[in-house]
């Protein structure tokens, strides 16, 4: 027989808000030296970050010096030649050369290898955090095909591992690993966001029928979100979902599980990157969705097509992008658009790194642009061959790197400038914060946009 | 052409060639090496061709104009190729003058001379550049310095060795040199950056996958990701 405590307990167990993330809090062990026992860690920890593509990378470059001006550091902040990135990389290279070259093995000297002090440690903290955003342009230009984008990223999982991580950027994968999103948004908390957004979305001419639906069992998408929308860019949302309604596409949003940011991409700690990927998967499997729908997010992005599948082993959906879609549903005549609403703007677009070069994502943007605005003007560097903005591997999450992310966005605010565009469109919330902020910087008279926000102000009901 | 080869300088062939056992040796451990560790996985619905993109990956030693690193430096990619057309011609000499010297004729080896003779230039002009280039000094080691001395030497040999192969003389200093050098090689090159080719093919088909993959390389072959 049930007791009146048992049954109130039960009821308040009803309506408490469900614990999501990891069931224990946890909060990483920082450091702020390396220690001797650090660097004896980190000697363990390397074997088994050596997987082919980063053991061919840390064996095989040539010092040609082709990267020296493919990188944004380097270009951007000239006269700092360590910002080249075959040194940042031989910060990483001399360590392994001390384990594994055979000639180090007798005459370290002759090929710069190097046992891992605290001095060459020092020296990869403060290059591979905060002087490369894996964006990859490198090994796009590497005649050997070195991957300089995973090999940072080894270095960094290990360094994470023995607390030698910037703080703040663990902090953002703490809340993630906490609270099941990155900046530990409530469950309820966000439900009522949502519902709002619904409303102001609803308040809008011709909108009126328009819904943001949660939880909704059996629908086509599952639409994912960076939690700076609904935190700080409720707009985009709003934006994102009259696009959806107006296409009559069906989606819905997760109440539990709808970050599709993945900050352990850029601290190296698979597991973690592995157990945020399986919650959006677990969502998927209870709202018996086709297609998982990423968000305007760079790395989220790429974080979901293209490495939680290799995460997981496979995965039984689809997955796709906003960004994706648009262009799917513009090019099918889904939707009508009023290109004249723009027609006081001069538009170009940034290509994320983890969006074009790391994603193939390079032409469905602009055929959302050139569908939806009449004077679009693209970068000199463009596509795969964009340089990054800056903001990208974590960088904005690196306040002790800041005055040097801005500098180094320097080259993207000139391509900006040369333009003359008063609108940077991009796909990502990262660049979002790191273009404004070049933009402020540098002067450059331009606002910054999203692709959704563009598209939203140009559908015709 | 083999009985104007003195015994000595045909020893010191035939050591060179026995000492190829010694250098695939070494290479069969460095591969094997590699090989053991996990490869990339690609467990995501592709939006290119892998094999394609590897194959674009490797053949874009030939397609400058595929980076733009080769873009904006034509100059400097056409010493890469001089450079490693006299490492090929020089290469192959090093088994046609003993097993097959009939194709040693003096239009070969005029042509492998004036490639020789071009890769020494090429090979001054790159050591000058580690030296003066602030951004190349910086990232240059003993072993990058050496390995391009080295080759500059050898080709520097090859070049004398070659003129009086072009004559009918084959029995000179310059060939004993020239041979010395390529038994040295044989055995120094697995320890050395020179051994870089080995791992190339490696890096190339590995970008080339997962970029071919992703449908970034070979864009033509790109297919939208809703309708596959």
């Amino acid at each position: 027989m049930t007791t009146s405590q048992e049954k109130a307990n039960a009821t308040e167990e009803a309506a408490a808000p469900e614990k999501l993330g990891a069931p224990e809090h946890r909060e990483w062990d920082l450091k702020t030296e390396f220690t001797p026992e650090m660097l004896a860690e980190m000697e363990k920890l390397l074997p088994p970050k050596l997987n082919r593509i980063v053991a061919t990378s840390l064996a095989s470059c040539i010092h040609c010096g082709m990267c020296s001006d493919a990188c944004h550091y380097s270009v951007s902040i000239p006269d700092d030649k360590r910002l080249v990135p075959a040194y940042k990389a031989d910060r990483f290279r001399k360590w392994y050369k001390s384990r594994y070259d055979w000639m180090a093995k007798v005459f370290p000297w002759f090929v710069g290898a190097k046992p891992l002090t605290k001095e060459l440690a020092d020296e990869m903290y403060d290059l591979c955090w905060g002087g490369c955003t894996m964006c990859r342009r490198c090994t796009f230009n590497c005649p050997m095909g070195v991957d300089y984008g995973m090999l940072i990223r080894a270095v960094r999982g290990i360094m994470c591992q023995v607390g030698r991580v910037p703080a703040n950027l663990q902090e953002t994968v703490d809340a993630h690993y906490n609270y099941g999103n990155n900046m530990a948004v409530e469950q309820d908390e966000f439900v009522e966001t949502i519902e709002w957004i619904e409303e102001e979305l609803q308040d809008e001419d011709g909108c009126e029928k328009f819904t943001i639906p949660v939880d909704k069992k059996g629908a086509k998408f599952l639409l994912t979100l960076n939690p700076r929308e609904p935190k700080y860019y409720p707009l985009t949302i709003q934006a994102t979902a009259k696009f959806l309604n107006a296409a009559g596409i069906s989606f819905t949003i997760s109440s539990r599980y709808w970050d599709l940011t993945n900050y352990a991409m850029f601290n190296g700690i698979d597991p973690d990157a592995k157990l945020f990927a399986q919650w959006l998967f677990e969502e998927m499997e209870r709202l018996e969705i086709e297609y998982l729908l990423a968000g305007e997010c760079g790395h989220g992005y790429r974080g979901l097509r293209w490495e939680m599948p290799n995460w997981l082993g496979g995965v039984p959906y689809k997955i796709t992008s906003v960004m994706e879609l648009m262009a799917k549903v513009i090019e099918d005549g889904g939707i009508k658009l009023n290109k004249s609403v723009w027609d006081d703007k001069v538009f170009t677009y940034h290509d994320s790194c983890n969006i074009a070069r790391s994603g193939g994502v390079t032409e469905e943007p602009r055929t959302v642009i050139n569908a939806t605005v009449n004077n679009f003007v693209d970068m000199e560097h463009n596509r795969e061959d964009s340089f990054c903005c800056g903001g990208g591997g974590g960088a904005l999450a690196m306040p002790e790197f800041a005055k040097r992310r801005i500098a180094a966005g320097k080259i993207k605010g000139d391509e900006i400038r040369a333009t003359g565009a008063n609108v940077v469109l991009q796909s990502c919330h990262n660049c979002t914060d790191q273009l404004k902020e070049i933009c402020e910087h540098y002067k450059i008279d331009a606002k910054v946009m999203n692709l959704a926000e563009m598209v939203s102000e140009a559908i015709v009901l | 052409m083999e009985n104007n080869v003195s015994a000595g300088l045909h020893a010191l062939m035939t050591a060179s060639h026995v000492a190829l056992v010694w250098m695939a040796t070494l290479y069969a451990i460095k591969i094997y090496q590699l090989m053991k560790k996990p490869g990339p996985p690609e467990k995501a619905e592709l939006k290119g061709d892998r094999f394609a993109g590897a194959i674009y990956s490797l053949a874009n030693v030939l397609m400058p104009w595929t980076m733009e690193s080769t873009r904006k430096r034509l100059y400097f990619y056409a010493e890469f190729v001089v450079f490693h057309i006299a490492v090929i011609l020089t290469i192959t000499s090093t088994f046609t003058i003993p097993f097959a010297p009939w194709i040693m004729t003096p239009l070969v080896c005029t042509v492998t001379v004036v490639f020789q003779a071009l890769a020494v230039l090429v090979g001054l002009r790159r050591i000058v550049r580690r030296i003066v280039t602030p951004e190349i000094r910086i990232i240059s080691t003993v072993d990058d310095f050496f390995a391009v001395a080295l080759l500059t030497t050898f080709f520097a040999v090859g070049t004398g060795a070659f003129f009086y192969l072009a004559q009918g003389k084959v029995d000179t200093p310059w060939m004993w040199a020239f041979f010395a050098l390529v038994t040295f090689f044989i055995f120094y090159v697995p320890f050395s950056k020179i051994s870089h080719y080995v791992l190339y093919p490696f890096g190339r088909v590995m970008y080339g996958q997962v970029f071919g993959g992703r449908g970034v390389l070979n864009q033509s072959k790109q297919n939208a990701t809703w309708n596959p």
